[in-house]
């Protein structure tokens, strides 16, 4: 994730704080981090109503919360229990598959493809409510494809696209940052003609 | 005398009279069988003859007998003299005597035998004045009687006076109010007055305005223009506001009496209440031109309050503010987020960018006024901004536009504010060296001003509202700033050495605001972690934009105002509500209502509840013609309205309508007289024909009269004088 952070400062104009706090779902603090980031491979406890609850407000409310599945395949332990979980949260919504004009993929990069350690899906998933996507889902281990070592040198490589792949995976996770920030914005109708000379469209 | 004419009306019944009758002539015929041997038979007859009589009168009192007579009478008519007062009379009437009302006058009373004295002597006259209402009139009234007030209402005369008069005559131009299902009990004599062809004038007959338009959209105004005696004449009909003439056309007119509808339009730029004028230059000959002109009032508001924000980065900040804008479906908001600075590697071809350039020229050069509200977000101007645009802010503000400036880490520029318009402009001073403090957490609570400023006063109950502010979480970041004399401090934080948060001022006709935070987010996922509701932060953001933008909906007070026109000498009357806060604090005279009349003294007006709700009944009576000033205020709030009282003379026609009064007099099955009729020999010789006469009946009962018991008592005394000669007493 510090590897995603540095890129932001580097290409954006976005002032990121390196901070690291730890935080339960259960915590008053969660709210004023209207970025979650929440990661796995494997199955995880569920979580208990008044988590649930919370969580529910908290998407409902403003948070955005940004889902991994690092396993690399889908279907597995994690994938299985968040769909589970996330159906627990908001059973009114349905994690939806994200169609290619949606602001996600426009904030910053015009983003055509998915990038990530693994193409597991070519698309991203998320809850959309009225026009804003609180939920957004991935199960391309995009933080795998963001990772190194402290020599600066990648820990995973990216297949099957190799550095194009990894090249991709930044540009979206910079991406989901900046939409998480700026919502809908590249919607507005200022922005229409430009967006859509540059996808000749 | 005849039988005929005796007529009685008993008083016992009867049975009872004949009977005493009867009894009386017992006793008469026992007093002649009594004298008879004493006096002899004839002096005997002639006592008992005596006493019969006597006793008959007196039993015939009980008969009531009593003489009817029969005398033709003759009534003196009674007759109104209804003479027209109102404005039009004013006017010039036939050629060479002066006004209408001086050409009534004459009618009068000029001549050697004046018709108003020779009509007195025949008649019962009653003299009337016809105004806008109807006034009773004496003779010696008339030298000095003036005109004024509108036209009156004849039908409603009619109604009034044909119980009490036989007839009517009527003095008048024939501007007068009339329905053809008038009353037709008074026959009116009309005598026209002014010379309908030769009558000249011009006038705006009726505009056809809305009273309300919305910034930026087209306002089509219908108007009539009428025109008497300018055949084939073109002219200008200018809209004004002011001296300033916003549009003109030019209208023909075909014929000598002409009535032309034309549109009139034009796009309204500024915000409030514009007082118009639609007028036509006086013409050469004009009877006249005080109907030139019409002024009504336009209150021009937004149909949406348009924002540009310009935001220095992504944010939490930005976000929960586009949020809360987009939340309202009255903002029209047009953001620009700053995604990179010039520093920063992008490092990929501009089709897979979707960042587009700042269009800073436009948006500063030409569109700026376009705009209600500018918002600098956290922005590092000096990378994007010329210093010349901060110019182009500084006169958006000044003439009315709304600023507001954003903290965060960019938000003073490093002092590169410092000695532009923008620092001017400012309720605050700012630092010159970096301001941002990230190092603690900062609660803020409202100030004195704060608690009572329409922005942060989120409830009307004082106590929520206080406690509202206490629940909010403290912010993470702030810009350490000092407010300026002229600045408002509303939100403030720190401990001893208070730190201004959130602070207002004015700057020309414009309103500024500084939130020296970008953490005000969290007033938001704040209250919502608490699991309470959002609406304090998406309140304060609405709150703000509205006050920035002087939307009247933020006005505790809301006027409505009459929808028909104002005249000069009619009670006016206003509906207002005081906001929830001036109402709930019960106060008495918490509400106030000042009027000033064009002149702008104060004249005297009234306020009072009307019992529903806290809605207020305001009223006062124009005696000038122009626009007045009302002032309503309540607490701490005050609004001003402007209220347009027309020209008594305003879209006036006042041509003669000589054909109308014969018509209203034919109608009432009385008659047009011309001028040069003899008037008075009309009028009598219809009031012979319509002569009444009645037959008086007279009833004189018998003992009413003295000589009746006179005769009686003669009877009596005569029989006592004869007795005693008679030797019998």
């Amino acid at each position: 994730v510090e590897a995603i952070v540095e890129e932001l400062e580097l290409r954006t104009s976005i002032d990121a704080l390196k901070e690291r706090r730890i935080l339960t779902l259960s915590d008053t603090d969660l709210f004023f981090c209207p970025f979650l980031y929440m990661a796995g491979k494997y199955a995880f406890d569920p979580f208990t109503p008044r988590e649930r609850e919370i969580l529910r407000r908290y998407i409902i409310f403003g948070g955005f919360l940004f889902v991994e599945d690092a396993m690399g395949a889908k279907g597995f332990g994690f994938d299985q229990t968040f769909r589970k979980e996330i159906k627990e949260i908001l059973p009114n919504q349905e994690l939806k598959r994200l169609p290619a004009d949606h602001p996600v993929f426009q904030t910053f990069y015009l983003v055509g493809s998915m990038g990530g350690r693994q193409k597991v899906n070519p698309y991203l998933e998320g809850i959309t409510i009225d026009n804003w996507t609180p939920v957004i889902y991935s199960q391309n281990d995009l933080s795998g494809a963001w990772a190194r070592d402290k020599f600066g040198k990648w820990i995973h490589e990216c297949e099957p696209g190799g550095e194009g792949q990894r090249s991709s995976a930044f540009k979206l996770g910079i991406n989901i940052i900046v939409y998480s920030l700026t919502s809908d914005y590249k919607k507005d109708l200022v922005h229409h003609p430009f967006i859509k000379r540059r996808q000749n469209l | 005398m005849t039988l005929n004419q005796v007529a009685i009306s008993p008083v016992f019944p009867l049975w009872l009279i004949l009977l005493l009758l009867s009894l009386g002539l017992g006793a008469a015929l026992f007093q002649y069988w009594l004298l008879r041997k004493r006096i002899g038979n004839p002096r005997a007859v002639v006592l008992s003859l005596l006493r019969l009589g006597a006793l008959i009168l007196l039993i015939s009192f009980a008969l009531n007998l009593s003489l009817r007579t029969r005398k033709e009478q003759k009534i003196t008519q009674s007759l109104a003299i209804l003479l027209d007062t109102s404005q039009s009379m004013d006017l010039p009437g036939t050629a060479g005597r002066g006004s209408r009302l001086n050409e009534a006058k004459g009618i009068l009373l000029d001549g050697p035998t004046p018709l108003l004295k020779s009509l007195t002597e025949r008649f019962n006259i009653k003299f009337y004045g016809l105004g806008e209402s109807l006034r009773s009139l004496e003779a010696e009234d008339l030298a000095g009687l003036k005109t004024g007030g509108r036209e009156g209402d004849l039908a409603e005369v009619i109604d009034r006076l044909a119980d009490r008069h036989s007839m009517a005559v009527l003095i008048s131009d024939g501007n007068l109010k009339w329905k053809d299902d008038a009353s037709k009990r008074l026959p009116l004599f009309a005598v026209p007055l002014g010379d309908p062809k030769g009558y000249k004038d011009i006038l705006i007959k009726s505009v056809q305005a809305p009273v309300m338009a919305f910034r930026g959209r087209e306002v089509i105004m219908d108007i009539t223009v009428k025109g008497y005696g300018y055949k084939g004449l073109t002219f200008p009909v200018h809209l004004k506001e002011g001296s300033k003439i916003i549009t003109i056309k030019n209208v023909s007119l075909n014929d000598h009496s002409a009535e032309v509808t034309i549109p009139l339009s034009f796009t309204p730029e500024e915000l409030g209440p514009h007082h118009l004028s639609i007028g036509v230059p006086p013409q050469f000959g004009e009877s006249l031109t005080s109907n030139n002109t019409v002024g009504f009032s336009l209150r021009v508001m937004r149909d949406k309050i348009r924002i540009l924000m310009i935001s220095g980065s992504p944010s939490q900040s930005y976000r929960f503010m586009r949020m809360a804008f987009k939340n309202d479906p009255s903002f029209d908001l047009l953001s620009f987020v700053v995604l990179r600075t010039p520093s920063d590697i992008i490092n990929v071809p501009l089709q897979e960018q979707s960042l587009i350039p700042l269009p800073v020229e436009t948006l500063f050069s030409k569109e700026l006024r376009n705009f209600d509200l500018l918002i600098f977000d956290n922005l590092p101007s000096h990378l994007y901004l010329k210093p010349i645009y901060f110019e182009s802010v500084r006169e958006f503000v000044k003439g009315g536009g709304g600023l507001a400036m954003i903290g965060g880490p960019f938000f003073s520029d490093e002092g590169r504010y410092n000695g532009t318009p923008l620092e001017e402009i400012l309720p605050v001073r700012l630092n010159e060296r970096e301001d941002y403090r990230r190092d603690s957490s900062w609660k803020v609570g409202l100030s004195r001003a704060g608690k009572d400023h329409p922005i942060t006063r989120l409830s009307p109950d004082e106590g929520y509202n206080l406690n509202l502010w206490q629940e909010m979480p403290p912010l993470d970041g702030i810009n350490l700033l000092a407010a300026k004399s002229s600045g408002t401090i509303l939100l403030e934080c720190g401990d001893g050495n208070l730190q201004p948060i959130l602070t207002v001022g004015a700057y020309g006709s414009g309103r500024v605001l500084v939130l020296a935070t970008d953490y005000s987010w969290k007033w938001y996922m704040g209250m919502v972690a608490k699991g309470k509701d959002n609406w304090p932060y998406l309140r304060l953001m609405e709150r703000m934009v509205r006050w920035l933008t002087k939307d009247p909906s933020l006005d505790s007070i809301q006027i409505t105002l009459p929808e028909k026109r104002g005249w000069i000498g009619q009670e006016m009357e206003i509906r207002f509500k005081a906001g929830e806060e001036d109402f709930l604090s019960g106060r008495k005279g918490s509400v106030s209502l000042s009027v000033f009349d064009p002149r702008g003294l104060k004249i005297k007006s009234q306020i009072k509840k009307t019992g529903q709700g806290n809605e207020y009944l305001g009223s006062f009576l124009p005696e000038k013609e122009g626009t007045y000033k009302l002032k309503i205020e309540a607490q701490a709030n005050r609004l001003e309205e402007h209220l347009i009282i027309a020209s008594p003379m305003e879209g006036l026609d006042a041509l003669p309508h000589p054909e109308r009064l014969k018509m209203i007099s034919q109608t009432t099955g009385g008659r047009f007289l011309s001028k040069e009729d003899d008037l008075l020999k009309e009028i009598e010789s219809y009031a012979e024909k319509k002569e009444r006469r009645f037959i008086e009946l007279r009833s004189s009962p018998l003992w009413e009269r003295p000589y009746t018991f006179i005769f009686v008592l003669m009877l009596l005394a005569t029989e006592w004088y004869l007795r005693r000669r008679w030797g019998l007493i």
